[in-house]
Order: structure tokens, then C-alpha cells, then sequence
């Protein structure tokens, strides 16, 4: 009968679940791991996937944490919402003791209250978004400077190269129109121009329309604010079209892929980022483990995540358990210094405390340090 | 900059938009006159030829550069295996279809768009493939407005191929006869006319054509995307029913028309250019609910 | 097509010839109740999120089915429907402080217009026009959702409360299982008495032959907007109740993406019969998270297996007895 079939196939399936389900043993204790893995920031969840288990390995090696091994289950949010939402309740529900993770800050901010609710730490190392900040329902600690601090970096440098007025030009995410809008105001503020605030849509390939208005507007610099799939193109078409003036993106654009996308059009552009592996000193070690490991440099976000992991570790070791409150209040008076990127330590809105930016340059096909 | 100058780099910005959406409302139309049927997968294939023309060029590059030379070879060589790749989506998915009801045959060809999309998307992970060509930005200055060597070779090659269709189907005999399929497809079978090679002459060229303007928008604008044909195809089927469906010269028009009603309607005050598929999509709409058979296109009392 | 009146279908397909008697009929449904009332509580958490999920595409892709299955309009641009319901809730509550119960009337409100809106321009096309049309209106509305700062823009909405109902919180996943059990056994009911109605008949005659349906005095313009309408108010319920299930909305889930997989749900069980609609939905959710490892090589799959039922097996899996 057609109808049982239906229904025994639905009771299989429904049993290949439960038996499909991760069951852990009782010495390990699990960090999920929030990013995108399929998408076009795959790239950038991927290498923070990497990082984590470089990080977990070294912490296992040198006796685990509160004497269990630590191990990590990774779940894709594919850089939307709706995923983004799935994958955390997913998460909430397997037994994790914390979760590092978060790029997209539009995906990362629906999980927030997800992961709240399951009283599960989380610490971002990438999403830094300003709309984060309200979202936080107390359990998220963000390691990558903010917007704010982005924008203050991006307009030191402005002013100190006689630059008077900006096109600024966004995706409408909650990550690039943060950025886009904090930038507007500061530089309107400072007594400076907005020449034009435009905003495309995500895969576009043809930016002429938002080229022609941006010279027609002619400002001293074009400042790009959303991630580096589409900012290699729309910076190729400036170059294009004649546009002569400073090209500047923000951290969603720091990636290697830029110069593949925009070639030579991306000669002396400007980047704002924290400040990736080859640019910390103390990122040596890390970097070559983890080419051993992963065959292939870090990614932008990996020593970030990297530090997070270690962050979260040190938390619970120093807490004691993995007792929500007793990790929260750990993190929240830290003042963690066995990291590469820096210091950390928070704001009373968990955000870090200091500002991790610095000014990058392309120059031959590759990123460098302009100060 | 004037107004003046606006309007003159806008109506350069429309002419080589409109470029890539005749070239592709070509293979819409002329699919659409021999078997009456819209093909979803049309804007799958633009982007497979986008694609295509990668991967001729990364095997061509070391060879003859990644200059213009590289890209139009790479160009001849994508257009030629994805004309074939129509031909073969034509015998695999439509043939088989065609005495089917109305909407098994849409959803056939809805799926064919999928297969293709999601079989790139695996390919590729979903990354953007940057194009690999070395095109340069030089071009010519007049006043303001700048218009780069690239832009003009676009628009000069995609004319020539639409004066080379042009010709093909008004001095040919295989023109001759297509034309004749699109209008009465059973009478020609009893003139003796084989028009199950017509019909895959007609998905071969429509197909290269897509393919040469995949290719194009590749070296033009640097990377491509498993989900680059999606937005084309609908533009595509809009500058076609624009310019009237089924008429060749109608996709054409409706082509430039299209690019140009962008260009210009992202001027218009509260349409930023993150509207802009809006206003197309209310254009295409529009017309379909007030002029339906588009500027060229002849009366049709057939429904469904 | 032949000519003369088609039969009228059993909306059961071949379920009805199976359980004949009344007495397999009610055993049947006791089972079939039995059996989602214990689901949760023997699978856990993470099982009931995904039977969930499961139900609202239930209600989706009956609602679908109506415009398609019954109408024989192809909608491709069914998301916007479900968009309608879930910025609604999301944009009252939030905004306006009203409570989901006086906003689901109100969403029910707007996918009505909605669905006029959608059809009117539709109503002289041939189909595959039609299509295309619908699709370009799932475009206009998810680009608008996108771009709108009343619609939460790029990030859409976040923070949607979930709903009291007599002192009964509604908020864990099971409380929303129960929830979307009792919507799909509407959807069903609904469609049931839809197929056997003067409504459903018309339906049936318009897809058939539009022409000999207008000669026997049925308003064409009138069937074909209430599919729409009744679609649309399908959809509108199942996104009312998304949003506040799931707390956050971003206009990514009313992409073209979600109008196909709804429309993959109707057409891989078999477009117009209810049980192989009510298939297709469990197989568009379960397959995915069974093949989570494939990563975006299940998509392929999905189309692959839908290009082959249309070559080879048009009727869908569920097998085709009744006529339709």
C-alpha cells in the first residue's frame, strides 16, 4: 500500500537522523563553529574552519582543556540568514560547550539571541558589524575591531592625504551599510563631501550606471565598504572608465582574490584590515603550521579565529567549568595576552577594546603595509 | 559634469548593456519562431559560454596572450561547443517533450536551467572565476567622456555578428527555411523540408550567439559567476518581448532599448541603480499586459 | 488534447481505490495522527526543527499546487506570496506593536491584493509567458524587501516575537511542530473540499480548454484570480507563521530559489495529488539535511532528479491512478 510506504520511508529517514546525529564522548568537550562554507565567502569560512582546528590541535597536545580534548563540529551559514539560523539552532542543539565563530554580520546577527537562549558563549573573531552590538543578548564577544574603529582609521587616512570628498558605495547588508553609513556621518561631520552614496546589488556584474555617477560627482576617493567579489569588479570598471582618483575598501574586500578579479586595476588600492598573518610578527609559527597543515597561506580571519579559539579555551580553563555564567564573566574581565593579533580585553558592550586596524596597499598583486 | 555629459555617458553605458541583451534575446527569439517555446535554459547557456570561454582562453593564453586576439579565439571556441551543447539539450530535453502538455515542456526546460546552474555552482563552489584576460584600459577622450577601446570592440563585434545573423538568415537557404518552420512548422514537413535540422541549426546558432556574449562579458568584466545567467535571461526575455517576439530585428531593437531604458531610468530621481532590475521587470510587465507582441512583433491570436 | 470533458480526478490519487472501506480510512488517519504526535517526542529536538520545516513546506506547496495543480498556471514567483505573510507579521509586530493574531488577518489581507495584483496582468498570457511574468513579480518583491528600510533592508527583520495563545507561550520547537500540524491538516482539509468543490471543477475546465470553459459560462478572469488568491493566502499563512518560528526574516528566503523548491515539492510528488504534494514537500526538506556532506552538489542532484521525472515519469513518484 502506497500509503505505508510513504510512511515507512518516513519513519527510516526520520531513524537515519537520530542515529546520524553526533554523540560525544563523555571526555571531549565541543566548540561549534559558525562560518561560511559553501557561497561566495567560502573562502573566508573555510580558512577560519582551518584555524580553529590548528588552534584546537595545539591546545589537545598540550593537555586539552580542564583535562578533556577538545574537538569541533563546523556548521555552514553560507553567509545568508536564514541559514545562518538553521545551522545555530543546529548547533544549540549537539552539545557544544561554545561557539567561535561569524563572518557575515547579517547571517551572525539572528544567531545571537539563538545562541543566548542555549547559554552558549560565543566569541566572533570576524563579523563587526555596530549592529551586532544591540543584538548581543550578554553571551557575544567580538575580537575584530568594529566599525567604528574601522571608520576612524579610514578617515585618519583621508585627511592625511588632503582628501576632501568621498563616493561611498555599499550592498545594503548589515555589514557594508553599517560601515557606508558610520563613514557618512564622520566624514560629513569632520566638514568634509559625500559626492554620492550609492548602493548595488550583490552579483551585479555591470556597475557602469553607478560608475557614471560616481564621475559625475568626480571626489577625491571612491571608498567601497562591502565584500571582494564584487568590489574587484566594480574597481575594474572605475579604471575603465577614466576614474583617476584613490580607490579605498573596507576589511570585507581585504582578500588576494581582489587582484585576481580587478588585475591591474587594482594597483594601489587602499585596504583598511586587521592586520592578516604576514603583517604580525608573531604570526610567523602560526603561518608556517598551518601552510604544513593546510597546504595553502592563511586567510585573512584565520589568526583571528585562531586567537578566539584560544580565547575561549583559556576562558573555560580559567573558569574552572564550562558553566555559562562563570565563561561569560571570565570573558568579560579578560585581559588576554597569549595571542598574535594582540592584546584582548573588552568594553563593557564586549567589543574589543582596542583598535586592530591598519592601512593595507596593493602593490604588485599583493597586499602590503602603506605605514 | 553637465547634464549633457551625464546623458552622453549613459547612452554609451546603454548601447554596450544593450550589446549583451540583444545577443542573448537573439537566441529567445529565434528558439521561440521555430518551436514555440520559451527557453528557460537560454540564460544558463550564456553563462556556460562565459565559462566555456575561460577555459578556451586559459588553454589559448600562453600561447597567443590575453589580449583581444586571445579573447576572440577563445570566443570562437565557446561558441562553437556551446552551440553544440543547445543542439544537444535540444534532442535530450525539448524533442522528446514537444507533444507534451504546455507546462511539462516549461518545467522540463526550468530544469534543464537548474541542471546547468547547479552543475557550475558545484564546479565552482560558488566562488567567482576571475576571467584571466589582459585587455588594457586605454580608449579615446571626448570632452568628459571616456570611451575605453573595449567598449567599442564589444559593440563592433556584437554588431558584426548580428549583421553576420542577418544575413545568414535573409540570403541562406537554411535562413529561407527557418523562417519558413517558424511559420508554419507542418507544412514545411510536407514540402519535404527537414525540419528537425532546422530546429537544431536554430539552437546552435541561438546558443552561440549567448555564448559569444558570455564570453564577452567575461573579458569585459573580469569574472564570472554560476548565477550570471539568471539576471541575463530574464533581461534577455524582456528586450525580446520588447522588441517583439519571434522577429530577429525586434530582439535587436529591443535589445538596445532595453539598455538604454536602464541606463537612463537609474537617472531618474529615487531610482538608484539597486532598482534597476525593478524598473526593468515593471517594463517587461507593461508591455506584456499593454502592447504584447512588442514593437516588431506580428498579431497572435493563439493563447496557450 | 482529446476533446470532451476530462473525468473528475480523485485529489486522493490512487489513495482512494487503496483504503476503501470507511473503517481502513479512519485507521488510516488514527495512524497518520498517532503517528505526528509522537514524532517529536521520540526523535528529539533536532528531528522535530526539521519535520517543521517539513509541515510549512506542506502548506506551501499545497497552496502551489492550487495555482499549478489545479489551475494549471505556472507560478514561478510563488515566494513572493510567502514574503507577503512574513514581512507583514514581522513589519506589525515590530513596527506597529500589534500582536500576531491581529497581524495574520492582516497578512491574510495583503496576500489577497497580493495575489490579485500578481494575477491580473497574467490573465491574457499564454504560459510561458506567464511564468516569466510571476517570476519577475518574486523578483520585484524580494529586490524590494532588499532594498526597503522599512523591510529591515539586506539584513531584513530580526527579533520577531513569538505568539501567546491562551497563556500558552509559543516558543520552543515543539510548541511550533504542534503549531504547523494543525496548519498542514488544514491545508489539507481545505484543498480536499477545494478539489471537490464547483471552484475546483472550474479550475479544471479552465486548464483544460480556457475557451470551451468560457463557452459553458464559466468566468475565466474569476477562476483564475481566486487560484491566485487562495495560493497566495496559503503562502501568506505559512510565512506568518515562519517568521515567527524562525524570529528573523532576510529577503534571501523569498528568493527565485525558494519559488522553485516549492514548486519542486508540488511537481516530484505529483502535481495535483494531494499525497504526493504532501511527499514532495518531506522529500524537498529531508533529502537536503540527509545529504547535508554532498554540500552544494545535493542542488544537483535536486535538478537532476527533477529533469529526469520530467522525461521519464511526468506524473511524479506518487503513483498515478486517478486521472489529473
Amino acid at each position: 500500500m502506497p500509503m505505508m510506504k510513504m510512511k515507512t520511508a518516513a519513519a527510516g529517514l526520520a531513524l537515519a537522523l537520530i542515529f546520524g546525529a553526533p554523540s560525544f564522548a563523555q571526555d571531549t568537550l565541543t566548540i561549534g563553529v559558525l562560518v561560511p562554507t559553501t557561497g561566495s565567502e567560502a573562502t573566508y569560512g573555510q580558512d577560519m574552519a582551518n584555524a580553529v582546528t590548528l588552534a584546537i590541535s595545539e591546545i589537545n597536545e598540550a593537555g586539552g582543556v580542564l583535562g578533556k580534548q577538545l574537538a569541533s563540529i563546523v556548521a555552514d551559514d553560507a553567509c545568508d540568514a536564514q541559514q545562518a539560523v538553521n545551522a545555530a539552532s543546529k548547533l544549540a542543539s549537539s552539545g557544544v560547550v561554545g561557539i567561535v565563530g561569524g563572518y557575515c554580520s547579517g547571517a551572525t546577527v539572528p544567531t545571537l539571541k539563538i545562541f543566548g537562549d542555549a547559554k552558549l558563549p560565543m566569541v566572533i573573531p570576524a563579523a563587526n558589524s555596530t549592529k551586532l552590538i544591540p543584538a548581543n543578548p550578554g553571551n557575544t564577544f567580538m575580537i575584530n575591531s568594529t566599525g567604528n574603529d574601522q571608520v576612524a582609521k579610514a578617515q585618519e587616512f583621508f585627511t592625511a592625504h588632503d582628501i576632501k570628498s568621498i563616493a561611498i558605495v555599499n550592498q545594503g547588508d548589515a555589514y557594508s551599510q553599517d560601515l557606508a553609513d558610520l563613514t557618512q556621518k564622520s566624514w560629513e561631520a569632520a566638514g568634509n563631501t559625500v559626492t554620492a552614496f550609492e548602493t548595488t546589488n550583490k552579483g551585479e556584474q555591470d556597475y557602469s550606471a553607478v560608475v557614471t555617477s560616481i564621475k559625475s560627482g568626480n571626489p577625491d576617493a571612491v571608498f567601497w565598504t562591502a565584500y571582494y567579489a564584487d568590489g574587484g569588479l566594480l574597481i575594474r570598471q572605475l579604471r575603465e572608465a577614466g576614474y583617476q582618483g584613490l580607490i579605498a575598501v573596507g576589511d570585507g574586500s581585504n582578500s588576494p582574490e581582489l587582484f585576481k578579479i580587478a588585475g591591474p586595476a587594482a594597483e594601489g588600492v587602499i585596504a583598511f584590515s586587521n592586520p592578516t598573518a604576514e603583517f604580525l610578527p608573531a604570526a610567523k609559527a602560526f603561518a608556517e603550521s598551518y601552510s604544513e597543515q593546510f597546504g595553502s597561506a592563511p586567510g585573512p580571519y584565520s589568526t583571528l579565529t585562531y586567537d578566539a579559539t584560544k580565547l575561549l579555551a583559556w576562558a573555560i580553563t580559567t573558569a574552572g567549568s564550562t558553566d555559562y555564567d562563570k565563561v561569560v564573566a571570565t570573558l568579560a574581565s579578560a585581559d588576554f595576552t597569549d595571542t598574535i593579533s594582540g592584546p584582548i580585553s573588552f568594553t563593557p558592550e564586549k567589543t574589543l577594546a582596542r583598535s586592530n586596524f591598519v592601512v593595507l596597499e596593493g602593490k604588485g598583486g599583493a597586499w602590503t603595509l602603506a605605514e | 559634469m553637465s547634464y549633457f555629459d551625464i546623458f552622453a555617458h549613459q547612452l554609451v553605458n546603454g548601447i554596450v548593456l544593450g550589446s549583451f541583451y540583444a545577443l542573448v534575446a537573439l537566441g529567445y527569439t529565434m528558439v521561440f519562431g521555430v518551436v514555440k517555446l520559451l527557453n528557460f535554459a537560454h540564460g544558463e547557456l550564456y553563462m556556460v559560454g562565459g565559462f566555456a570561454g575561460f577555459l578556451a582562453l586559459s588553454f589559448l593564453a600562453p600561447l597567443v596572450g590575453a589580449g583581444w586576439s586571445g579573447v576572440a579565439l577563445s570566443m570562437v571556441l565557446a561558441m562553437l561547443a556551446v552551440g553544440f551543447l543547445g543542439v544537444v539539450i535540444e534532442r535530450v530535453a525539448y524533442a522528446p517533450m514537444l507533444s507534451a502538455p504546455r507546462l511539462s515542456i516549461l518545467i522540463t526546460a526550468l530544469a534543464v536551467s537548474l541542471v546547468l546552474q547547479n552543475g557550475v555552482l558545484t564546479l565552482t563552489n560558488g566562488q567567482y572565476t576571475p576571467f584571466g584576460s589582459a585587455l588594457g584600459f586605454g580608449g579615446i577622450n571626448l570632452g568628459s567622456l571616456f570611451i575605453s577601446y573595449n567598449q567599442m570592440i564589444l559593440v563592433g563585434t556584437a554588431g558584426a555578428l548580428m549583421f553576420g545573423l542577418e544575413l545568414f538568415v535573409s540570403r541562406t537557404q537554411y535562413g529561407r527555411a527557418m523562417r519558413a518552420v517558424s511559420v508554419d512548422k507542418d507544412m514545411c514537413r510536407l514540402m519535404g523540408i527537414n525540419v528537425g535540422a532546422i530546429i537544431a541549426v536554430t539552437f546552435f546558432l541561438g546558443s552561440a550567439l549567448a555564448a559569444a556574449a558570455g564570453t564577452m562579458a567575461g573579458a569585459f568584466y573580469g569574472s564570472l559567476w554560476y548565477f550570471m545567467g539568471f539576471l541575463i535571461g530574464l533581461k534577455a526575455f524582456t528586450a525580446a518581448v520588447i522588441g517583439g517576439i519571434g522577429s530577429i530585428p525586434g530582439a535587436m531593437l529591443g535589445g538596445l532599448i532595453l539598455g538604454l531604458l536602464e541606463s537612463f531610468g537609474t537617472q531618474l530621481p529615487g531610482v538608484g541603480s539597486e532598482w534597476k532590475d525593478v524598473f526593468s521587470f515593471s517594463v517587461l510587465i507593461l508591455v506584456l499586459v499593454f502592447k504584447p507582441t512588442g514593437l516588431l512583433g506580428k498579431s497572435e491570436q493563439e493563447r496557450m | 488534447m482529446a476533446g470532451g470533458l476530462p473525468t473528475r480526478p480523485s485529489a486522493w490519487g490512487g489513495l482512494t481505490d487503496v483504503l476503501d472501506t470507511s473503517a481502513k480510512r479512519r485507521f488510516a488517519l488514527l495512524l497518520i495522527l498517532a503517528a505526528m504526535v509522537a514524532a517529536p517526542l521520540v526523535l528529539g529536538t533536532y528531528a522535530t526543527v526539521i519535520l517543521t520545516n517539513a509541515l510549512l513546506y506542506v502548506v506551501l506547496a499545497l497552496g502551489l499546487n492550487i495555482v499549478v495543480g489545479y489551475a494549471g498556471l505556472l507560478d514561478l514567483g510563488f515566494a513572493a506570496f510567502f514574503a507577503v505573510g512574513a514581512y507583514t507579521v514581522g513589519i506589525s509586530t515590530l513596527e506597529f506593536g500589534l500582536s500576531f493574531w491581529l497581524a495574520l488577518p492582516l497578512a491574510i489581507f495583503f496576500a489577497v491584493i497580493a495575489g490579485i495584483i500578481i494575477g491580473a496582468p497574467t490573465l491574457r498570457l499564454r504560459s510561458d509567458y506567464l511564468a516569466i511574468v510571476t517570476l519577475g513579480f518574486g523578483e520585484i518583491v524580494r529586490i524590494s524587501a532588499r532594498n526597503l528600510r522599512a523591510t529591515g533592508g539586506a539584513s531584513g527583520l530580526s527579533g520577531i516575537e513569538q505568539p501567546w495563545l491562551f497563556g500558552w507561550h509559543i516558543s520552543t520547537p515543539l510548541d511550533f511542530y504542534y503549531v504547523f500540524c494543525v496548519l498542514a491538516v488544514l491545508a489539507v482539509f481545505v484543498s480536499v473540499r477545494l478539489a471537490n468543490s464547483r471552484l475546483g471543477r472550474a479550475w479544471l475546465y479552465v486548464r483544460h480548454d480556457e475557451d470551451a470553459a468560457e463557452a459553458m459560462g464559466i468566468d475565466r478572469v474569476r477562476v483564475k484570480l481566486a487560484a491566485y488568491v487562495v495560493g497566495a493566502i496559503y503562502g501568506s499563512i505559512g510565512g506568518a507563521f515562519f517568521a515567527v518560528n524562525l524570529g528573523a526574516i532576510s529577503p534571501e528566503s523569498f528568493s527565485f530559489r525558494q519559488s522553485v523548491l516549492i514548486l519542486m515539492a508540488v511537481i516530484l510528488g505529483g502535481m495535483g495529488k494531494i499525497p504526493g504534494v504532501i511527499l514532495g514537500a518531506f522529500i524537498v526538506i529531508l533529502a537536503p539535511e540527509l545529504l547535508r556532506d554532498f554540500g552544494d552538489l545535493r542542488l544537483l542532484i535536486f535538478a537532476l532528479g527533477l529533469l529526469l521525472i520530467m522525461l521519464f515519469r511526468p506524473s511524479g513518484i506518487w503513483p498515478a491512478r486517478g486521472k489529473g
